[in-house]
């Protein structure tokens, strides 16, 4: 059965400058203990999937259709009569059956508050633990996540701790309740790399160790590549690519796919082969083409592919793209 | 093969910078480039590697004079310029220039796109009309890969890849011979990235401009450089052609640093065993006495921790590691 089942989803911001469609017709699933890596530039919605789940949106956010069904409850905002039944009942879960990891370290914790009460406060409120347990358990957690001396360092403030240790607390924090889910949102990008090595090899390890399931985003194919089991391409608001690590790397369907895994150096060549960049840029969300995002960087256009979305192309089980390439309606190219 | 030509050489740099708090309080230096030496070919690009904190980012500034350097020489085009002023400087400057890290930071927003290029030409009296200036802003313009009608638009109405283009074309401006490029790809997508990449390679085959390209991803530095220089808390720990170093690292550090890079590739990343370094990057206020890597090093030895290993040559490189000396 699967923990995580998303249909067609879609999210829209209302701005200033008119409706921005982040999120369009997203479709995916997760089994318990899987890690999914979801891959996209800045702007193509990977976060916003994330937020449209868990009822995180910016307040102009609207999830405009889709269901999201987690460990068998159906938790789409339309679910629910109201706004505050909604929000009540994913105030059980986050934090609880499904945590976040997030992207700064510096700006996630309170700055005045000792990492002693952020540990412990959401212990307490999804347990029935009294502080002193609480506190037990803290200490545990900072020891598997691989804090030094956590007795004198539950004490601190988040200030005394480098970036690295500071994304292992909001690892311990994320863990605190054993989630089903971990939902980490570029838990490396602030890292250095031989820091970013040790977080990952911590999230790998942890995952193996609680069997929870990790939707790791990010725009680094090589931590990618360490870490997942099944891997998402998303481009303008679409999920365009959906595979195993093997079928994304080694046998890529979607243009966007290829062109991204073509565009970054691989240092283990020995002679360095001209880089291909994809040209010009990500299209506008605020009116989109009617057709495939990727229609105006792709070098396979075709008419078709401007005017009609591409419908989804399965080609296992596990491995779809949408693309009008693959269609078998489209002539042998 | 004519004989290569050292475009820039430093010797013995040491930038510092006093960090005391409180006139009583007992002094604190930051010791932010300690010791490093390097040279640049002329038309070639030196990679600097190294994780925050490290110095490559004071190092390139220090270079094009941004910062003054505590000790040591630096030597372009021949000539000694670490205590240069007034007209030779704005010399050097023409001649050296930088792209930063930040396209959001380092355009001002309220300058066209034509008055940020035509700036450096004027400050430096390149061409006597302002019709030359204009015409030479439409060329880098193309140059850059944008559009001769982005030339009254501001900053703001760009994406991050295209003002790093509008930095490298005010970079152009004045013909320089050498630019720092510090960082110039992280804030930017992996599809934009390799554009940037590939219009630096360009423009440095067509106008022989060398470049020092400071970046903390190892596999772009790898592809754009003809030889890199590892840094370890203001300290160059090993340097020497590009892919020697990443095919057969030398120091501990570069090894670790290397093991640490992930692959795209699942078969190679899942697989790869890992030198995971335990512990963090020291500060550089009160950096250990021997080699700054002793206290991460799985090599150290009690010698490492006394003595500073001083740079040796091994092969085609150069290392400060006692492992290797004879």
């Amino acid at each position: 059965m699967s923990l995580l089942k998303v249909e067609d989803l879609t999210t829209v911001f209302h701005t200033d400058q008119g409706t921005v469609q982040a999120v369009r017709d997203v479709s995916f699933e997760l089994k318990e203990g899987e890690v999914l890596g979801i891959v996209g530039e800045s702007g193509s919605g990977k976060s916003q999937t994330m937020y449209s789940i868990m009822g995180l949106l910016a307040d102009n956010g609207v999830v405009e259709s889709g269901k999201v069904t987690f460990d068998g409850e159906d938790i789409s905002r339309s679910a629910f009569a109201t706004k505050k039944e909604y929000e009540d009942k994913m105030r059980t879960i986050r934090g609880n059956k499904m945590a976040m990891i997030f992207q700064d370290p510096m700006t996630f914790l309170n700055p005045v508050l000792r990492i002693e009460t952020q540990l412990v406060e959401p212990l307490m409120n999804h347990t029935n633990m009294s502080r002193a347990e609480a506190k037990e358990r803290a200490l545990e957690l900072m020891r598997m996540v691989g804090i030094p001396s956590p007795e004198k360092r539950i004490r601190q403030y988040p200030f005394e701790f480098s970036g690295g240790m500071r994304q292992r607390i909001i690892i311990a924090i994320a863990l605190t309740c054993n989630p089903k889910l971990i939902i980490a949102d570029e838990p490396t990008t602030a890292l250095d790399v031989t820091i970013q090595a040790q977080v990952l090899e911590l999230i790998d390890n942890l995952r193996k160790e609680t069997n929870s399931a990790v939707i790791l985003i990010t725009h680094d194919l090589g931590v990618v590549a360490k870490l997942c089991d099944r891997v998402a391409i998303m481009y303008g608001g679409k999920l365009v690519e959906i595979g195993t690590d093997k079928d994304i790397f080694y046998d890529p369907q979607h243009p966007y796919t290829k062109g991204l895994l073509e565009c970054i150096a691989n240092p283990e060549d020995d002679e360095d082969k001209p880089l291909h960049p994809i040209a010009g840029s990500p299209p506008d969300l605020l009116s989109p083409p009617a057709g495939c995002p990727f229609v105006d960087r792709c070098e396979k256009a075709m008419r078709v592919c401007k005017q009609y979305m591409p419908p989804v192309t399965e080609f296992s089980e596990e491995h779809k793209a949408r693309c009008w390439l693959q269609d078998p309606r489209a002539k042998e190219v | 093969m004519a004989e290569e030509k050292v475009i820039l050489k430093v010797e013995n740099l040491k930038t510092y910078f006093d960090v005391t708090k409180g006139i009583f309080s007992p002094k604190q230096i930051v010791k932010a480039v300690d010791d490093v030496s390097l040279e640049v070919l002329e038309g070639e690009t030196f990679g600097l590697v190294g994780e925050s904190g490290c110095g490559k980012s004071t190092l390139g500034r220090t270079i094009v004079k941004l910062y003054e350097p505590e000790s040591g020489k630096i030597y372009f085009d021949g000539k000694d310029i670490s205590s240069i002023h007034g007209a030779e400087l704005k010399a050097f400057r023409k001649d050296v220039q930088m792209i930063f890290q930040d396209p959001y930071a380092s355009l001002n927003p309220r300058m066209t796109v034509g008055e940020i290029i035509k700036e450096p030409m004027v400050i430096h009296k390149i061409f006597d009309t302002d019709q030359e200036r204009e015409d030479r802003v439409v060329e880098l313009l193309k140059i850059v890969g944008l559009k001769p009608d982005h030339i009254r638009r501001y900053p703001s109405e760009f994406s991050g890849g295209q003002r790093q283009r509008i930095g490298i074309a005010r970079a152009l401006a004045v013909n320089p011979k050498f630019i720092v490029c510090d960082e110039p790809i992280s804030a930017l997508d992996v599809s934009i990235q390799a554009q940037i990449i590939n219009l630096l390679e360009n423009i440095q085959k067509e106008m022989k401009i060398s470049y020092l390209f400071i970046a903390h991803d190892i596999s772009m530095v790898k592809h754009i450089s003809d030889h890199i220089g590892v840094m370890y808390l203001g300290h160059i720990v090993e340097s020497g052609p590009a892919a020697d170093v990443y095919r057969r690292p030398l120091h501990p550090y570069t090894s670790a640093l290397l093991s640490a890079i992930p692959i795209s590739d699942p078969n190679i990343a899942k697989a790869k065993q890992r030198i995971i370094l335990e512990g963090e990057i020291p500060s550089p206020i009160n950096p250990p006495a021997g080699c700054p890597f002793a206290t991460r090093c799985p090599k150290a030895t009690e010698r490492c921790t006394r003595e500073k290993p001083e740079p040796i040559m091994v092969g085609t490189r150069q290392v400060s590691c006692f492992l290797y000396e004879k």
